[in-house]
């Protein structure tokens, strides 16, 4: 019996959580949709299992239909070449792996190679997705694979169920309540809650305050992460997951770090949800709520081109006037955003529009993981 | 060894055990502080044309090359021809010239570098400065002398850039042919 082709994604963990949340996540859909064996090779298994806890610290396990293997510095050269292998954000494949590929290539079993790169919304993206580039050393060809927003790419992460688990979720307002009730946190009612995942920002002293002020109760819920550190800072508190701190009309409430389903039930059951990166960034469009983005900030601030680009794509479906353009700005740039802030809140409905028309749009497009599938077969 | 972020146009790379010229390479900004770079390459040996991406960290062997200064000579339609001091004279088509292709004019003496791989000139790097004059600028705006404010300007051959706003019509003009940038005025 022939089997199923195996793929080998490689993953490098470099910093926060976004490498091996969006391999870890490919390579569980991979395993669950498509006819094939997913091998995941992961150099940080901590990492992994800071956000998937069922991780063992161990150099080999089964896990949600995925073979999980540390990925040594010193890598075993008779491992065996996967059909297709996917080497994600500029990793580089260890060097007596990129051989056996070469042998293979060389019996006439050339793998195919994947360069999964970053996302980003800009259309220069567009111009090298899909495009073949050989190995300077083997001739090898690999294809460079860029997720985004539009067509022309590679499209986005997105489960075949997750629109279904989503609405099962939000059918009955109760199952929010109660699903937030298991994570302790208990929410005041008749107001706005607010999920806050971030970086570092000294922007958050204005919200913070704007919230604690404000007219309307605030249930912010922060999974624990850096933007902690500058909530302690602010506050001069040292708040840590399973605290709660009440100011004013903001009740804080600090979460462990969530597992990746359940950082999708923390999404659905808020009203606004505060994102960073990759990982987070991606779901939170899939919730269909309002979102604000803090972009991984870079040199010479080349990351405030890529949240226009961004934000310029939405426009194009949302409409010129995005709500969110002028908060999502102000919170990248680390500026007091409490104005900003006010004027996106005042017009909470046509937020939640424009944030349900963008989720649409991008529905329309393939997912990442069955255009790599098609995008193989494709090219055999 | 050169990286994928030091590829430049002219640049003679080995793939595979081939050597392909690079056209064209064009860098974009990836996430996390890294980059990719899209090259425009013809394989020297079989004249094949690809455009490739890199990443900016692959490493790429050098292939070996003889360099001579040369010195454009005429136009002969589809070829630019140029001499060495020897007024030996070599080809070049238009898409194998790279940056220089901006700055060529008729009776210029800029002494450029000419790479050559198996006795065949196959790209030509002009030096890092080149003075030319501006055959057309847009007005200037009224007092400005800041140097700051610029403006299209136009060579001979047609190539535009931008030039400091009091920069005139028939004046001469410093452009660094690394970045295609204005330098300054060139002095009289």
């Amino acid at each position: 019996m022939t089997q199923a082709p195996l793929w080998d994604i490689f993953c490098k963990v470099v910093d926060n959580h976004g490498d091996i949340g969006v391999c870890w996540r490919l390579a569980r859909q991979l395993a669950a949709e498509q006819p094939v064996r997913v091998r995941l090779w992961v150099d940080d298994m901590q990492a992994l299992k800071t956000l998937w806890p069922a991780a063992e610290l161990m150099d080999r396990q089964s896990l949600a239909g995925v073979d999980v293997c540390r990925w040594r510095a010193e890598f075993d050269a008779d491992v065996r070449v996967a059909d297709v292998v996917i080497e994600a954000f500029a990793c580089h494949l260890p060097p007596t792996y990129i051989k056996s590929m070469a042998i293979k290539r060389d019996q006439g079993q050339a793998p195919q190679w994947f360069n999964l790169e970053y996302l980003s919304a800009e259309s220069w993206v567009e111009g090298y997705h899909g495009l073949f580039s050989p190995h300077p050393h083997t001739g090898l060809k690999k294809a460079f694979f860029f997720p985004g927003f539009s067509s022309k790419t590679g499209g986005l992460i997105r489960e075949k169920d997750l629109f279904q688990a989503r609405d099962a979720f939000l059918k009955d307002p109760a199952t929010a309540d109660q699903w937030l009730a298991q994570q302790g946190v208990h929410r005041q009612s008749g107001g706005l809650t607010i999920s806050l995942f971030a970086y570092e920002n000294p922007a958050i002293g204005s919200l913070l305050h704007a919230w604690q002020l404000g007219d309307s109760a605030i249930n912010c819920l922060v999974p624990e992460g850096r933007i902690l550190t500058s909530i302690n800072a602010v506050l001069a508190t040292q708040l840590k997951a399973g605290d709660q701190l009440q100011l004013g009309a903001l009740r804080l409430i600090v979460l462990p770090f969530l597992h990746q389903d359940d950082y999708d039930r923390l999404l659905w059951s808020c009203d606004v949800n505060f994102v960073r990166g990759e990982d987070s960034f991606v779901r939170a469009h899939w919730a269909g709520k309002p979102m604000v983005w803090q972009i991984y900030p870079q040199e010479d601030d080349i990351h405030l081109i890529k949240l226009d680009a961004w934000l310029a794509q939405q426009a194009q479906i949302s409409g010129p006037a995005l709500t969110a353009a002028a908060l999502t700005r102000a919170w990248n740039t680390h500026i007091d955003c409490a104005a900003e802030w006010q004027q996106a809140i005042t017009d909470q409905k046509r937020w939640q529009q424009q944030s349900l028309a963008w989720t649409r749009h991008l529905n329309l497009f393939d997912d990442l993981a069955s255009q790599l599938v098609y995008f193989g077969q494709k090219s055999l | 060894m050169k990286t994928g972020q030091e590829l430049r146009a002219g640049h003679v790379i080995n793939i595979d055990g081939q050597p392909w010229l690079i056209q064209k390479a064009e860098i974009s900004r990836s996430g996390r502080n890294t980059a990719v770079v899209k090259t425009k390459l013809k394989n020297l040996l079989n004249g094949s044309l690809t455009e490739t991406p890199y990443k900016a960290d692959d490493k790429f062997e050098d292939i070996s090359l003889d360099r001579k200064e040369v010195t454009y000579s005429y136009f002969a339609d589809p070829v630019y021809v140029f001499v060495d001091t020897d007024y030996e004279q070599y080809e070049l088509a238009a898409d194998d010239l790279g940056d220089l292709l901006n700055y060529i004019e008729d009776g210029m003496e800029d002494v450029c570098e000419a790479v050559f791989f198996d006795g065949r000139m196959i790209s030509i790097t002009p030096p890092n400065t080149v003075t030319r004059e501006i055959v057309y600028s847009e007005p200037s705006v009224r007092g400005d002398t800041s140097g700051k404010v610029m403006k299209r300007a136009k060579l001979s051959n047609g190539h535009e850039l931008q030039v400091s706003d009091f920069v005139n019509t028939g004046d001469k003009v410093v452009i660094d042919t690394r970045t295609g940038e204005y330098k300054s005025r060139a002095k009289d």
